[in-house]
This record gives structure tokens, sequence and C-alpha cells, in this order.
């Protein structure tokens, strides 16, 4: 495997509105990608695309040198996504949803992988809780649970600590940062939040106007823009 | 893909089962329904002069059979609105699961929850009114499987527009099948609707069956070109509709409404 994710010409446009315009990217198969842009410059679309929840209107996708349009399924194996917006059925417990999802990835020894990473995610005593009476910290807790069920060569994380307190937030980072290079995986985060992008990540990708405006390592890109913060590289001129 | 069919049948009977309340809800109106008809129809007879025991046959059978198109129909599409309710769509989508597994987990499961809701209604029209539903014999199995079949069709049918055009379409999954019954000659004879009307209603696969049904339990016959007529019509009604909820898949995945569910 040479690449992660490698995007050639990729366009989506919705009732004529064009969301991501040309994209061209190749990430590297490990690594922690940000994706950093205004809102509107195409970040979860081009997530969703790359989960094949989005049919791209042109271009092709390949994930770990196989194109994601006819080896969907095979692919759709080895990654996996957690958003603070999309949540998991309130009526059934923790435990339920990630046997559900487990068993959904094929994952073998679910049971005792449930129980591993519950421990680590420090959710153990809320397996038997219905998922609808945690708090927003608890169940992205249990969302990163679902995520990692299947220990995704590539996760894909959309805002991963929005509105959660200071030391979830920190906990959540801490334990991603530990997981990819444990498991030597390729994480991609979108996120606002400056801080995270520059404790978590290895390369950034600027997207703007649905274009990806420059890729490379922080300290790269800093370099080439001559500016000292992350934040600056998202203002124009 | 069985593994993954069984996971959903476990999911959805976790949500459909998971609570007292939940589970009542399932039983509780098939059986408030053939107690209600039966109690009416015993009534009738004391202040009129009929056949109490063919007419009481006829008005259960068709209570309890067309609950079963109604709770097949319910069934599908209160499962699948679960996963809209949950805002876990997304999170369905991005597993290995394919589009064709949820579809027949979704059957499953509405089969399921339709022999869990009847088995009450059956067990209590049978104590209080003698009534013995067994009696229309093999018959009743083409009865249940081919009002099953209309009820998935108009499931996955309800099911695909509320993906595609949100949950302002949910009033259909109560609504429509009202919109069929009086159609559909359940509690009365095809021959006693407006000769108007006739034509448009003989056209539903529901008013053959329900015409075929009065007819074994007062003539003992029935008219077998007309079931071979009623499951090919209804195996075309299943598989259009199955073809539509793959195609709104579709629609919706071109559109990137799915994503925007989860907000």
């Amino acid at each position: 495997m040479k690449t992660s994710i490698k995007i050639e010409n990729l366009s989506k446009s919705f009732n004529g509105k064009k969301i991501l315009k040309e994209i061209n990217l190749e990430l590297p198969k490990y690594g922690i990608f940000g994706i950093l842009g205004k809102n509107g410059a195409g970040k979860t679309t081009l997530l969703a695309t790359l989960m094949g929840l989005i049919t791209p209107t042109s271009g092709e996708i390949k994930i770990f040198d196989k194109s994601l349009k006819k080896n969907k399924f095979e692919i759709l194996n080895q990654i996996n996504f957690q958003s603070p917006y999309i949540e998991l059925p309130k009526k059934m417990s923790v435990y339920q949803n990630l046997i559900f999802y487990a068993r959904l990835y094929n994952v073998k020894d679910r049971e005792e992988v449930i129980k591993d990473l519950c421990s680590e995610l420090l959710v153990s005593d809320l397996l038997n809780l219905n998922y609808g009476k945690l708090s927003s910290g608890q169940k992205t807790r249990v969302n990163l649970c679902k995520a990692l069920l299947n220990r995704p060569k590539l996760l894909l994380l959309d805002e991963p600590t929005a509105s959660l307190d200071i030391q979830t937030s920190d906990f959540i980072r801490k334990y991603l940062v530990k997981f990819q290079k444990n498991y030597k995986s390729a994480i991609l985060i979108t996120s606002h939040n400056l801080e995270e992008i520059k404790y978590m990540c290895d390369y950034l990708i600027i997207l703007e106007d649905g274009k990806v405006k420059d890729f490379d390592t922080i300290t790269n890109l800093l370099k080439k823009g001559k500016k000292s913060k992350i934040e600056e590289l998202l203002l124009n001129d | 893909m069985i593994n993954r069919i069984i996971a959903l049948l476990i999911r959805y009977q976790n949500i459909a089962l998971g609570s007292i309340p939940r589970l009542t809800s399932i039983f509780y109106w098939p059986t408030v329904q053939i107690l209600f008809w039966g109690f009416f129809t015993n009534y009738f007879y004391q202040i009129n002069e009929f056949n109490i025991w063919s007419s009481l046959n006829v008005i259960l059978s068709a209570v309890v059979l067309w609950d079963v198109l109604f709770r097949s129909q319910l069934g599908l599409s209160m499962s699948f609105f679960e996963e809209l309710w949950s805002r876990n769509l997304p999170n369905l989508f991005i597993t290995p699961i394919k589009d064709y597994e949820i579809i027949i987990g979704l059957l499953m499961i509405s089969l399921l929850r339709t022999i869990l809701g009847l088995t009450p209604a059956i067990f209590f029209a049978n104590y209080f009114f003698n009534f013995h539903l067994f009696e229309l014999g093999l018959y009743l199995i083409f009865f249940f499987f081919n009002l099953t079949l209309i009820g998935w069709s108009i499931g996955l049918f309800v099911s695909a527009l509320v993906l595609r055009y949100g949950q302002s379409f949910e009033e259909l999954a109560w609504a429509i099948i009202f919109i069929v019954l009086p159609f559909s000659c359940v509690y009365y004879p095809l021959s006693s609707l407006p000769e108007v009307m006739q034509t448009f209603s003989s056209i539903f696969p529901t008013t053959m069956i329900f015409e075929e049904m009065r007819s074994l339990i007062f003539n003992s016959h029935m008219n077998h070109i007309n079931l071979i007529k009623i499951f090919f019509i209804n195996i075309f009604l299943l598989l259009m509709s199955s073809l539509f909820f793959l195609y709104m898949l579709r629609v919706v995945r071109n559109k990137g409404i799915m994503i925007n569910q989860g907000e």
C-alpha cells in the first residue's frame, strides 16, 4: 500500500452548485491529517464522499490503492467514522449498540474488543445504560468506541471534540494520537479548533471554496506562507 | 451476509421489544380491534336476524387479516424510521452492509412484529368468540403471506419517500393504509360498492384477497386462477417497491441528503 487516500479530479455539485472542485490529493499511508477550511469550504462533503455517503459528480477516489467505487464494501470494512452530529439509537443500551456494529464489521472476539475499548475510553460503567441517557461527553466516547471497533486503517473524524469540556477533549485527543501510533493508521480530521489541529496533526489540508488550497506538514505550510500561527493560514491576505 | 442480517434483526428486536411499553404497543391495537369487532358483531346479532357464525367469522377473519397487512407495513416503516429518529443512518451506511441486506432485515423484523402482535389477538378471539382462524386451513397461509407482501411493499414505498423527502412524509406511514382501506372491500363485498367504484376497487390485490376470503367462508370455494393472479401481482409489487427503495438510496447519495440527516 502506497497511499491511504488518493483523490483524482474529484468534483461534487448539488443543484448545479459546485461544492468540491477538481480536488487532487494524495495522503501518505500513515499519519494524522487535518482538514481546515471556513464553513461551506466542503470539509464534511469531502469526508462523506470518502465514505460513500455521497456519490461524486466526477473524479476518482482510491483508498488503500483500491477504487472506492469498485471495492466499496471491502474498503468500508477497513474504515470508520465519528461525528458528534451523528448518534446511535437512543433506545438501545451502549452494549447493544456496540455489539451490533461489531457484528456488522464482523469483528473477531467482539466481546473482548468491546471490553478493552470501553476500558480504555472509560465507558465500562456505561455499558448497560441506554445511549439516550448519556451526556454529550459520554456519547462522544461511546461513539469513538464504535468508530474503533474494527481497528480502522482509516479513521474519519468530523469535529470529534465539538461542544466537549476541556478535560474530555484533551483525553480524546491524546487517545487518538496514541491509537494512530499503535495501529499505524491514517486519521483524517476536520476541526475548527486550531489548538486541536496543532496538537494532533502531522499534515494539513487547507480547503478553500471547494478546492485544495494547500497540503503539507504544518511546519512547511507556515514556512511557505511566512506565517507564525495556523489561524493566519486561513485568513485571506 | 447472514451475520449482518442477524445483527439487524437482533438490533430491531432490541429496539421494538426492549421495554414493556414498546412491547405492549405491538400487540395492544390488534387485540383492541378484535375485541371491539367481536362484541360489536355479537350485539348486531342480538338486534337482527342473520347467520351469526358466518358473519362473525367473516368479520373477525377480515379484522385479523387486515391487521396482518397493517402490522407488516407499520413494522417495516417504524423499524426504518428508528434509524432516522436516532440520527444513525450515516453510521449504518458506512458499514459494509449492503442495501439489499437492509431491505431483507426490515422484511424479517416486520414479519416477526406481525406474528407477535397478532398472537394475543387470535387468542382472545378464540377465547371470547369461539373464533378459529385456523379453520381457513392452508388458505390462511396464502392470505397471510400475500397480505404481508402488500404490507412490505407499502412499507418500503413509504420508507423510501421519507428517506428522500424527510420526516414530513412520516404521517403517510399511518395514513396510507386507511386510504387503501375503503377500496379494499375488507368488511363488505365488492358488489356493495357503487358501480363506478367497483371497477377501480377490483384492481386492488387486497380486494381480490378479501373477496376470496368471503367466498371461502360462505361457499367453501375459492377461485384458484385468482389466487395465482394475486400472488404474481404481489410479488411484482414487492419487486417494484424494493427497486424504488434502492433507487431512492441512490438519489439520496447523489444529493448528499444522508449526511445532513444527522444534523
